[in-house]
């Protein structure tokens, strides 16, 4: 178990970073264009918010699987040389955006109604309640499913590495591994370990966020 | 009520069954109209003793082959005709013709033909299989009737002499294939995309996001069918796997048959034939029919 751990550590570790780097590229991608979409999404038009529904249905009702089969090719063959970074990074970020973007908007509607009204009638600008009243009391309601979407996101980051784009992230080095050495359950059981890092340091983070930010009650 | 509609439902299902039979007799009757002129070409074949493997067959009328169905171009299924074609089947035909029998092509993957063999589900196996020790244990195999060869596969006109040039280049193979291995020894410095299937290597190269592809020549060959601006690479091969047919261990007097035949069709030209139809005209090489005898394989195989 642990030999076989000792004897490939080079390859389980590279794997490692390479879907370290994946989610965090991914993550900040998913964050900017989850915001925006989330914008588009509360927006005061009626023509802004179907742009934004259109958007977040169409990442989140399409399995991350096709996303992978369709862009990469697709758009090497139209001519846009994309590496398969980009692809990985953009495919997992944009589809993890539309998630990012339906908990920020249930994040805004979250607030009481009044609370903008109450802002409203004191002078504020629109701008302003959405930024001083509305938005910082949002932001603590999306802690904790944000945390989710990011779990989420590390363990989706794996079917990017099985996809066409085929970087060699934590799963696929587990599975070369198993190749050499036919070790199956000693093989996947080290690259869970893996994603257990991962995903226990992101949720310790988010722990910390939400009591760093908790309402008293 | 309910009840007698019941029976109206059972007697349609068992009348569709019946039906069903129907067309399968029919089709056996197709394959018995053929069993006559299968009878006509025995009349000028040897008659084999009863006692032995040959006589069982022909006492039958049909050889059972275990072959490939999707591994253009040695056996596959061609969609516009619905037959098994390829290299192996047009070997399979001789021995049938050897014998005066009609030929039955069945499925055999590379998981299941060994048992087949040993269940004596098939007959003789002729599905790409590589001659190796290993194998050697468990089953007969005839001389070498073909030598695949690991190879490189890359755009025309692209800059690949050999598997020297593959550093710092990004190659596709096939993850958990013996090519990851080769690979990673005689181009270290490679970067490989390793994938599940081979047509992802194809869609792959196909878009520029790789510039190589490696695994056996039989394969990359099948690229070159689907999409002819991709060549081989001249250079020296990565690897050599002689392929033989398959067949129940111990069987001296089938290896002899077997042997015997693969000699004639080396050697009547019909082996170079199948070459060029098959593999030559697409590849624009050529190629000798295979020395070897097993022995000489196996011990190759030893001392490496």
């Amino acid at each position: 178990m642990f030999e076989l751990l000792s004897e490939n550590l080079d390859d389980f570790t590279a794997g490692l970073w390479v879907t370290t780097r994946l989610v965090v590229a991914s993550f900040v991608v998913a964050l900017v264009l989850g915001t925006l979409a989330a914008a588009l999404r509360v927006a005061p038009s009626k023509w802004l918010n179907r742009a934004g529904a259109v958007y977040v249905e169409v990442f989140r009702d399409t399995p991350l699987l096709v996303l992978l089969f369709i862009s990469y090719p697709g758009l090497r063959r139209s001519g846009v040389e994309i590496g398969a970074w980009t692809a990985g990074i953009a495919a997992l970020g944009v589809y993890t955006s539309a998630y990012v973007a339906e908990v920020l908007r249930s994040g805004v509607f979250a607030v009481a109604k009044g609370q903008g009204e109450a802002g409203l009638s004191l002078g504020f600008t629109q701008g302003d309640v959405l930024r001083r009243i509305v938005l910082p009391q949002a932001a603590r309601t999306v802690i904790g499913p944000l945390g989710s979407i990011t779990i989420a996101m590390i363990k989706n980051s794996a079917i990017v590495g099985a996809s066409i784009v085929a970087l060699p992230d934590l799963l696929k080095e587990a599975r070369i591994v198993n190749s050499n050495t036919f070790q199956t359950e000693e093989s996947f059981f080290w690259a869970a370990v893996g994603y257990l890092l991962l995903t226990v340091t992101v949720t310790v983070f988010f722990r910390g966020l939400e009591t760093r930010y908790a309402v008293r009650r | 009520m309910r009840s007698k509609w019941f029976l109206v439902a059972l007697l349609a299902l068992a009348l569709a069954l019946v039906g069903a039979g129907c067309g399968d007799d029919d089709d056996e009757g197709g394959g018995g109209s053929a069993d006559t002129s299968a009878q006509t070409t025995q009349a000028q074949a040897e008659e084999f003793p009863a006692g032995t493997t040959m006589g069982k067959i022909q006492k039958k009328g049909t050889i059972t082959i275990g072959v490939k169905y999707d591994v253009p171009p040695f056996g596959f299924k061609n969609p516009r005709t619905n037959q098994i074609e390829g290299f192996d089947i047009d070997f399979g035909k001789a021995v049938a013709e050897a014998l005066g029998v009609k030929p039955k092509y069945i499925e055999a993957i590379s998981d299941n033909r060994i048992p087949f063999i040993e269940d004596g589900t098939a007959d003789l196996i002729l599905s790409t299989m590589t001659i190796n020790p290993e194998r050697a244990q468990e089953i007969g195999f005839t001389d070498p009737y073909f030598i695949a060869k690991g190879r490189i596969l890359q755009k025309k006109g692209g800059d690949i002499a050999g598997v020297e040039d593959l550093a710092g280049k990004d190659v596709c193979t096939v993850l958990g294939s013996t090519y990851e291995e080769t690979l990673k020894k005689q181009a270290p410095k490679a970067k490989l995309r390793l994938v599940d299937t081979y047509s992802e290597c194809l869609e792959l190269i196909q878009n520029g996001a790789v510039e190589a592809v490696s695994t056996d020549d039989v394969i990359l060959t099948g690229m070159i069918i689907q999409d002819d601006s991709l060549e081989l690479v001249k250079g020296e091969e990565l690897t050599v796997e002689p392929y033989g047919g398959g067949f129940k261990k111990g069987d001296k007097e089938f290896t002899e048959f077997l042997n015997g035949v693969l000699e004639d069709y080396k050697s009547d030209g019909r082996w170079k034939a199948s070459y060029d139809k098959w593999l030559g005209q697409y590849t624009g090489e050529e190629q000798e029919p295979p020395t070897q005898t097993l022995e000489d394989v196996l011990k190759e195989a030893e001392g490496s």
